[in-house]
């Protein structure tokens, strides 16, 4: 495992940003509900339509009614749509990994098919690595296979492919943004 | 594709004086071989060596327990839904996946990489069978365009340069021009993602299978493998029955050091833990999730000497640090699997006597044990193969004769004084360069004078000397 030695909130949100930014995520803090909203709609520009997961499962109170108000739909699984949103049920500060679970209101498609995902995380959902977050399902009573699927997402689709050249952007997103609420 | 593991000398040979495939070897294996130690020591040497001893014990352990864990992540994984088949062979791993195909009416076919498929080929089979399969790696996508197979268990296309997969795109694709691999990868991404929303079933393989959670789990870096598992009604994992571990907690170790030892991420983009098909209420995934488990000679090898080689993550590192796979490159090895592992698990798998070369594939100089996450002593397993070819009668006819006489010789005490005394005489007329296949001794060395007296003459004098005194 990666060592974590500080565990503050605010350390393990500063080593999440340090980590996920190293791996090309855009890390953005919310210090307010009001202020991620923002930062998504400034994300969206002007886009009509999203894919994402049901508002419930994203932390970020008012976000239904600021995308209702700007007129910005939410969509089943339109290939066209650039930007989809997620909530992140972990970050993991050692990897910058968001941890992602399947379910009734969380598609697997919103984290996939647009070239861009935004990801809203909890600033109490980031634990230091993965191997915490194992123990710490366990100790809850959670089954890890009670959810359908599990990912953990560390940065954009990348491939070296031709020639060992780093591209971004291969299948998957080739820009994720991750909102820290 | 059939073994031609026997050429390994000739391919090599045409190999090595192939500068653009010396020139990409050189800069993959150098680079990976870098990435892979700065992340794995990131935080020094003792604690790298930490991980990987953890690592190795948790497939040690895995192995040890093979039957029962296997037993537990089949019954975990029906309890999540997943329909688990079990194939002995390659002929029935490939029966099998298409009696899937044909039970859903499958036609068109979404493939991520898998090493697995290669070797039993199945891709063949179902191409035979009429279907549209479409590798979708990048990678394995170039190969399978180019008509060739993968040189590399990690990076299928790592012996091509830009330039040859630009001209093989604009030919085969009608690709517009462009030097430019962002644009060259753009591309391919908008024609794969077509494939994926048309596709109708989707073929990956397996990293592990967690025993504790039923999980199977891969890891990728594309997102082709979400695709492959997200988008067709149907997915079918192949799954070699060596690849189950016990724990999540031996998963998240594994998982960080496959990253690791790879190409020096400390994850792959994407690691993914599938548990069963679509669940109420989800709006995508596969509605019918199968798993076919194989063995095609794995607990064969269980039974052996050979066992550890099942221990293996396939991560790639001791290709990248062995220095015959850096000159020979990995089509030279004539199967899917090349460098170090690949001559120890060729001969295995597809039989010793369709691979007599690649056990002396090596200098033995023991890079690969060094380098790998699991600690696999590769060195002690290719001698042992040079002991079975010989005791199988593989070895080639000069030789044994050779090894033989010396036997004979070195058994006998008088004989022996007699041919030592004979051929310090002997050397003197013998030339410097030794004629016909013997040759392969002197070309680079010269042949060492003989002592003026031998060491057993010299031991003789002290111990008379001694008994004087």
């Amino acid at each position: 495992m990666v060592p974590v030695d500080d565990r503050s909130g605010a350390a393990l949100r500063a080593r999440f940003a340090r980590e996920a930014e190293k791996l090309g995520c855009a890390v953005h803090i919310a210090d307010t509900s009001a202020q991620g909203v923002q930062q998504v709609l400034d994300l969206l520009g002007g886009d009509p339509a999203i894919l994402s997961w049901d508002f419930e499962h994203i932390p970020l109170p008012g976000l239904a009614a600021a995308l209702d108000e700007a007129g910005i739909r939410r969509v089943a699984d339109d290939p066209g749509v650039r930007v989809g949103i997620t909530g992140a049920d972990a970050g993991l500060a050692g990897t910058g990994s968001l941890v992602l679970t399947t379910g009734a209101g969380k598609p697997r498609l919103a984290s996939l098919l647009p070239p861009v995902h935004v990801a809203v995380l909890e600033t109490g959902r980031i634990v230091p690595h993965f191997e915490a977050w194992a123990e710490q399902q366990r100790a809850n009573g959670a089954h890890l296979d009670a959810g359908g699927t599990i990912v953990l997402i560390g940065g954009p689709s990348r491939t070296g492919d031709i020639a060992n050249i780093p591209v971004r952007g291969v299948h998957g997103p080739g820009a994720v943004h991750v909102i820290i609420v | 594709m059939d073994v031609q593991s026997n050429n390994f000398i000739p391919a090599a040979r045409i190999a090595i004086r192939d500068p653009q495939l010396q020139a990409a070897l050189h800069a993959s294996s150098t680079n990976s071989t870098r990435a892979r130690a700065e992340s794995l020591f990131a935080f020094g040497r003792e604690h790298g060596e930490h991980m990987r001893e953890q690592a190795a014990e948790a497939k040690r352990r895995a192995l040890r327990r093979l039957p029962d864990l296997l037993e537990r992540a089949e019954a975990r994984m029906q309890a999540n839904g997943m329909r688990v088949l079990w194939a002995e062979d390659a002929a029935e791993a490939r029966r099998l996946v298409l009696d899937v195909i044909e039970r859903h009416g499958a036609r068109r076919i979404v493939k991520s990489k898998s090493t697995l498929t290669e070797e039993i080929d199945l891709n063949t089979a179902l191409e035979d069978g009429g279907l549209d399969v479409l590798e979708t790696d990048l990678g394995a996508y170039i190969v399978q365009i180019a008509g060739e197979h993968p040189s590399h268990i990690v990076g299928p296309a790592l012996h091509m340069s830009k330039d040859t997969i630009r001209d093989l795109f604009v030919r085969e694709l009608a690709m517009p021009p462009t030097d430019d691999a962002e644009q060259m990868t753009q591309f391919v991404r908008e024609r794969l993602r077509q494939a994926f929303l048309g596709a109708d079933l989707g073929i990956c393989g397996g990293n592990f299978l967690i025993a504790e959670t039923g999980s199977l789990c891969l890891s990728t870096n594309e997102g082709n493998g979400r695709m492959v598992t997200t988008l067709p009604r149907v997915l079918v994992a192949l799954v070699g029955i060596e690849k189950v571990i016990e724990s999540v907690d031996d998963f998240t170790t594994l998982a960080q050091m496959l990253a690791r030892s790879n190409n020096g991420q400390v994850m792959t983009v994407y690691t993914q833990m599938i548990h069963g098909p679509r669940r109420p209420g989800e709006t995508d995934g596969p509605e019918e999730l199968y798993v076919i488990l194989v063995d095609n000679g794995r607990s064969r090898i269980y039974g052996t000497g050979y066992a550890e080689a099942l221990a293996c993550i396939r991560c790639g590192a001791c290709l990248n640090a062995c220095p015959v796979y850096r000159s020979a490159g990995g089509h030279a090895y004539g199967w899917i699997y090349s460098g170090p592992i690949g001559a120890v698990i060729t001969p295995l798998l597809a039989g010793l006597e369709h691979a007599t070369p690649l056990p002396y594939a090596s200098s033995l100089c023991g890079k690969c044990k060094d380098i790998c996450p699991v600690r696999i002593d590769l060195p002690r397993m290719l001698l042992d193969l040079r002991h079975d070819l010989v005791t199988q009668g593989h070895s080639p006819a000069l030789w044994s004769l050779g090894l033989h006489g010396w036997a004979a010789v070195s058994g006998a005490a008088r004989l022996f004084s007699l041919a030592r005394r004979g051929l310090r005489w002997g050397l003197r007329l013998v030339p410097n360069r030794l004629p016909g296949p013997l040759d392969g001794w002197t070309r680079y060395r010269d042949l060492p004078p003989a002592a003026p007296q031998s060491f057993y003459e010299l031991w003789q004098e002290r111990q008379k000397t001694r008994d004087h005194e």
